[in-house]
């Protein structure tokens, strides 16, 4: 996603990242967090993100071969250098702490997932709906056309 | 099965982070930014899950579900407004944007 300048390779690259995402959460013991990932992500915020790409290219005139997908970017040397100081701080920061390895729990989380989102989370789960609901109204209204 | 060390999963988290700041830096498309965002947004749930490995109560997964959700909604209503922003200044890229006509 970071090299491309095409659009849509960028979107597809998301779509193996976020497959890849998956796996780690499956690697990790999560089962419920990597089928909700696949089906928000995979499922939804890709098919925005194209939807965002497709309504928002400027048509090809006549005659003109050039491709609008081709996004521009800025200088390379000062973003990169500054991800890779991030990721080497990081690296070195996280290399130095003391992880505890243990694993509580190795089985499926599914039950133990939906018990606490109906009783220990009831209310951020309760609060969660009404923000989704919000958001998608507030999403429709911005995106209507107000003349 | 041996299981997998935690530093691998932070270690990813790092490399994601890093690499969604250098294309929310680099890129001048609104689009490029907010996929860059978004990586930023994985690579710090992707941490939530891996501590919450050891806990036998799961909340670092819990806190993960209501990231996820919370992300969505920030997604929708981002495209939303580069669509409205597309409507007026006929692009969406960064530097196009100015309020001076």
């Amino acid at each position: 996603m970071l090299v491309t300048r095409n659009l849509l390779h960028a979107a597809l690259a998301m779509f193996l990242c976020m497959l890849g995402l998956a796996g780690l959460y499956v690697l990790a013991y999560a089962d419920v967090m990597a089928v909700s990932h696949l089906l928000i992500y995979v499922g939804g915020v890709l098919i925005l993100i194209l939807f965002g790409i497709m309504m928002t290219q400027t048509p090809v005139k006549e005659g003109e071969s050039v491709n609008h997908l081709w996004a521009e970017q800025s200088g390379r040397f000062w973003p990169l250098s500054m991800g890779l100081s991030i990721f080497m701080g990081l690296f070195w920061v996280l290399g130095h702490g003391n992880w505890s390895n243990e694993i509580a729990q190795t089985d499926s989380k599914i039950v133990q997932t939906g018990v606490a989102f109906l009783t220990e989370y009831s209310f951020p789960f309760e609060l969660t709906g009404v923000f989704l609901l919000i958001a998608l109204v507030g999403a429709t209204f911005i995106a209507k056309n107000h003349g | 099965m041996d299981n997998i060390p935690l530093i691998f999963f932070l270690w990813v988290g790092a490399f994601l982070f890093a690499t969604g700041f250098a294309m929310m830096v680099m890129k001048r498309n609104t689009i490029f930014v907010l996929m860059g965002i978004e990586l930023m947004l994985n690579a710090a749930n992707l941490n939530l899950v891996a501590f919450s490995r050891s806990d036998d109560q799961n909340q670092g997964m819990m806190m993960g579900l209501f990231v996820l959700v919370v992300g969505v909604c920030e997604m929708a209503i981002a495209l939303a407004v580069i669509i409205q922003v597309y409507r007026q200044f006929k692009g969406i890229d960064i530097d196009q944007f100015s309020s001076r006509n």
